[in-house]
C-alpha cells in the first residue's frame, strides 16, 4: 500500500508541473494536469498487473 | 499550430530573462517569485523542493563523478548526475556538505528517493524555462 502513496505522489507533484508549464487556459491546463496525473496512475497499475503474472523468478 | 509558432520571428531575449532563468534553476521558484507570479512560483516551488526533501527522506541519493569512476563508468554517472544538477543550490549545497550522496540501498524505498531526486531536478529545468520564457515574454 505504502507503495502506491508514494507512486501517486510521485504523479500528483509531476502533473502539478506539466499542468503548470502548459500552454492554453487555466481550464485547459487543469484537465491536462489531471491527466497526467491519470495517465501515470493507470500505466502503473496496468504495469503492476503485468508484471505480477509474468514468472520473473 | 505549432508550424504557426515555428514560423514566428524569434526575438532575441532580453538579458533579465537570462537572469530570472538563472535564479530559476539555483533556486526553484525564485525565478516566478521575482517576476509576481506567485502562484506558479508556490505550485513549481513546492513540487521541486517536497520531491527534492522527500527523496533524500525515503533514502535516495544524489549522483556525482567521484574518484574512482574512471572511463565508461564516469560517463554512467553523467546522466543522472546532469538531472540531479537540475535541482540547483539544493544540488549544490549537498555536494559541499557531502550529504545524501550514500546509497542506502537496504531501503525499501531507496529506488523511489533516486527516483524522486532525478525527477526534482528535471522539472526544476522545466520551471526555469517556464521562467525564461515568462521573462521573454514569450508566454503569460
Amino acid at each position: 500500500m505504502r507503495h502506491v502513496l508514494w507512486m501517486a505522489l510521485f504523479a500528483s507533484l509531476t502533473a502539478f508541473v506539466f499542468g503548470v508549464v502548459a500552454k492554453g487556459s487555466d481550464r485547459q491546463r487543469l484537465m491536462y494536469g489531471l491527466k497526467v496525473f491519470a495517465e501515470f496512475m493507470v500505466i502503473a497499475f496496468i504495469l503492476g498487473w503485468v508484471l505480477y503474472f509474468l514468472p520473473l523468478r | 499550430m505549432v508550424a504557426k509558432e515555428i514560423n514566428q520571428p524569434t526575438v532575441k531575449a532580453p538579458g533579465r530573462a537570462w537572469l530570472l532563468g538563472f535564479a530559476g534553476w539555483a533556486v526553484p521558484g525564485l525565478g516566478h517569485v521575482l517576476q509576481g507570479k506567485w502562484v506558479r512560483a508556490l505550485i513549481l516551488g513546492g513540487a521541486v523542493w517536497t520531491m527534492f526533501i522527500v527523496g533524500l527522506v525515503i533514502g535516495g541519493h544524489l549522483f556525482r563523478i567521484g574518484p574512482n569512476d574512471q572511463g565508461f563508468a564516469a560517463v554512467l554517472q553523467l546522466l543522472p548526475m546532469s538531472a540531479n544538477f537540475g535541482a540547483g543550490l539544493l544540488y549544490l549545497g549537498c555536494w559541499l556538505t557531502n550529504t545524501g550522496f550514500a546509497e542506502q540501498a537496504q531501503r525499501v524505498t531507496y529506488e523511489y528517493g533516486n527516483t524522486f531526486l532525478l525527477c526534482a531536478g528535471l522539472l526544476n529545468y522545466l520551471a526555469m524555462l517556464d521562467a525564461f520564457d515568462i521573462a521573454a515574454g514569450r508566454k503569460q
